[in-house]
């Protein structure tokens, strides 16, 4: 059945989106950052995942801890040493500095592994299951409720953790926070360490589905953002709505359309609900 | 007073030492070679590739004591300028290292839509270039002197596929062709739907992807439900690792499956393992061809040996043609026993010589039109020659659905 295999594939999907645009979400939402070097935290958690495969044997699946772990703390180094150098200036002033560092990175992990396309091939593990006629591949599918876990886990760290309100406090008022005996500089350090965190837990999951090189960064951040948008800046449970909105659409637009026309449905629906509902699906309003 | 003339005559004496030294170097004649590649970006693994293949044919060249020019040997120097994959900045580049650099030749960028881009500045120049990576003939048909294109057009990929399968399938033969949207991928799939019409086959779905395109599973589950025979895609490497991955995931089995470029890069077999089996392609050279020739790589075997041995893994067909370019270039410069460029361009033109890529001779139009590019499938996790006859060691294999 076409039908429901295009609504499987988009839910599929959409999940895996959600978990690549959560930490950038966070990051802008939290410290007004527009992270570019988003996509490129996520190719090093998918190489983290690739050599801890090829070196030692280890599933990507069970790389995440590592790759996350190994991010959160370059995450939190980025954030103190250079990033807070310029944590008040202007949004352009944050983004030149990480697009900066995003070509740094880049053309470093270019000149480290070479600009080849490399996968993680696990031997024997690709079956798929037929539902209502749709084909769901057991590794896109597991890579799906990871990612889901992911963002849910995310959205139960800040609902209910100290550190957890203290971002989202921050978030909502700096100096309020400040006033309130919050530690800003630490949070913000904090923050960035998850949304790096949260990319690199992305990336070991991709490195399963996806061709990893680094010169397909771009791909990546260009997801996160529109599913950001989507869903509404520093949103949670709108990272996976944007995502899932996002996987439809594209799997949708594909068949409709054409597979050309897949990415032109997704920048038209953004296009349209900035000008409708600017916040997000699920944004509130004067809560950026 | 005397410690100023020692001064001056230790100066006079460390000047004329350092001229001394120089003096050799300048005397020495040296070809340069303008070469602008994009080692960096989207294209940077074909860029590389490109470059080793330079390297390799410059680094023998020179060991050998260079080029002869009328009897005096000449030293290559390779001019490299990075374009970032980025077109504009290649045709900015290629304004620079003539101007500048004083390059006296120029290899093209990579592909169809650079070369295509950059070779309007060397013809105002009147610079010989040598296009290693450009086969779609809209490349050529400016009706420009100094270019020269080492891969024949896109039809003689297509023609001999759709041959092949027509022979194997038995019946109307229903193909379905999913292509990325950029010039060479493009071009590619409309020489595959007009070789498969003029032998009575049915195009049931023809459709493009956009560049950079992550997920294929909605028109792969279309094609699915169409049930095709055959499934041409073109695209690069990722493109067709993509591809092909996702197409096991939502169990879609055709009984031919084609894919340009991909197969030949060994990344696509690494990177898909069993997947990767009989996967059909063709590209313009393969290290399984036999040629022997002129130049600095006496044959396709010398060439395969010589790269493994520099760069530990063997050389696929971009490897191959930054070599072939180099090469070319050389045996016109000899012909012409003159680095003047007006000499080299007619050499060029006249050029009928046999290199381990091939017979190596140019058309009307200055691509070249001399040598039959091989189709191969992978068998056993390595690419199997299955045509021409003279070289073929198998014979197409067809899935079962």
């Amino acid at each position: 059945m076409l039908v429901t295999q295009v609504i499987a594939n988009g839910l599929v999907l959409g999940g895996i989106y959600g978990c690549i645009a959560a930490g950038f979400s966070l990051v802008w939402g939290v410290l007004n950052i527009i992270n570019i070097l988003h996509g490129s935290l996520i190719l090093l958690g998918a190489y983290i995942a690739f050599f801890a495969h090829q070196l030692f044997g280890i599933h990507p699946f069970m790389a995440i801890v590592p790759a996350a772990a190994l991010l959160f703390v370059a995450g939190y180094l980025l954030q103190a040493v250079v990033i807070n150098r310029v944590i008040n200036a202007t949004v352009l002033v944050t983004l030149t500095l990480t697009f900066g560092l995003n070509l740094m990175l880049d053309n470093a992990m270019i000149v480290a592994f070479r600009a080849d396309f490399r996968k993680v091939t696990i031997e024997g593990a690709r079956g798929s299951y037929e539902i209502l006629g749709a084909a769901l591949p057991a590794d896109r599918v597991a890579g799906m409720a990871l990612a889901v876990l992911i963002v849910v886990t995310l959205f139960l760290l800040l609902k209910y953790t100290r550190m957890g309100r203290a971002i989202v406090a921050v978030r909502m008022d700096r100096d309020a926070a400040a006033l309130m005996g919050v530690n800003v500089v630490r949070t913000y350090a904090l923050t960035f360490a998850i949304g790096a965190a949260l990319a690199g837990a992305a990336g070991a999951i991709l490195s399963m589905i996806f061709p990893i090189s680094p010169t397909t960064s771009s791909v990546y951040l260009g997801k996160a953002f529109i599913v950001c948008v989507l869903g509404g800046l520093g949103s949670v449970p709108g990272v996976l709505v944007g995502g899932i909105a996002l996987g439809l659409v594209e799997s949708a637009g594909a068949v409709l359309l054409g597979p050309d026309h897949a990415l032109t449905i997704a920048f038209l629906l953004l296009i349209v609900l900035l000008l409708v509902r600017p916040q997000g699906i699920m944004g509130r309003k004067g809560y950026q | 007073m005397t410690n100023s003339i020692t001064f001056t005559r230790r100066f006079l004496l460390a000047a004329t030492l350092l001229a001394g030294s120089a003096m050799p170097v300048l005397a020495q004649d040296v070809i340069k070679i303008g070469a602008p590649l994009p080692l960096t970006g989207a294209l940077s693994p074909e860029g590389q590739k490109l470059q080793q293949g330079y390297d390799l044919w410059s680094e023998t060249v020179n060991a050998a004591g260079g080029i002869k020019v009328a009897g005096k040997a000449h030293k290559v120097e390779m001019v490299y300028a990075d374009y970032q994959s980025n077109t504009p900045r290649a045709v900015q580049l290629v304004d620079k290292l003539v101007s500048q650099d004083k390059v006296n030749f120029l290899f093209s960028p990579f592909g169809s839509g650079a070369t295509k881009a950059a070779s309007a500045t060397s013809e105002k120049y009147g610079i010989p270039t040598i296009a290693g990576t450009a086969s779609s003939a809209e490349v050529f048909d400016q009706g420009y002197k100094y270019l020269f294109g080492l891969f024949t057009p896109n039809d003689t990929l297509t023609e001999p596929l759709a041959d092949l399968v027509k022979q194997k399938l038995a019946g109307k033969v229903r193909i379905a062709i999913l292509s990325r949207n950029d010039l060479f991928p493009l071009a590619l799939s409309q020489d595959a739907d007009k070789s498969a019409r003029k032998r009575d086959m049915e195009v049931i779905y023809s459709e493009k992807y956009a560049i950079g395109t992550l997920d294929h599973s909605s028109s792969l589950a279309q094609i699915k439900a169409l049930k095709p025979d055959w499934l041409f895609v073109t695209g690069y490497t990722n493109d067709m690792i993509l591809v092909r991955k996702q197409m096991s995931e939502l169990g879609l089995n055709l009984p031919v499956v084609s894919m340009i470029i991909g197969p030949s890069y060994r990344e696509f077999i690494e990177a898909l393992g069993p997947l990767s089996e009989n996967v059909l392609s063709a590209t313009w050279w393969h290290p399984a061809v036999r040629y022997t020739g002129e130049g600095p790589f006496a044959s396709a075997q010398v060439y395969g040996d010589s790269f493994r041995k520099k760069f530990n893994v063997d050389p696929d067909y971009t490897n191959a043609v930054g070599s072939l370019a180099g090469t070319t270039l050389q045996l016109a410069i000899e012909k012409a026993g003159s680095i003047e460029p007006g000499k080299v361009r007619d050499a060029l033109a006249s050029l009928k010589v046999n290199t381990f890529f091939g017979p190596i001779a140019f058309g009307p139009t200055g691509q070249v039109n001399s040598y039959v590019p091989p189709v191969f499938q992978i068998q056993d996790r390595s690419p199997t020659v299955i045509y021409p006859e003279a070289i073929k060691t198998g014979d197409l294999k067809v899935n079962a659905r």
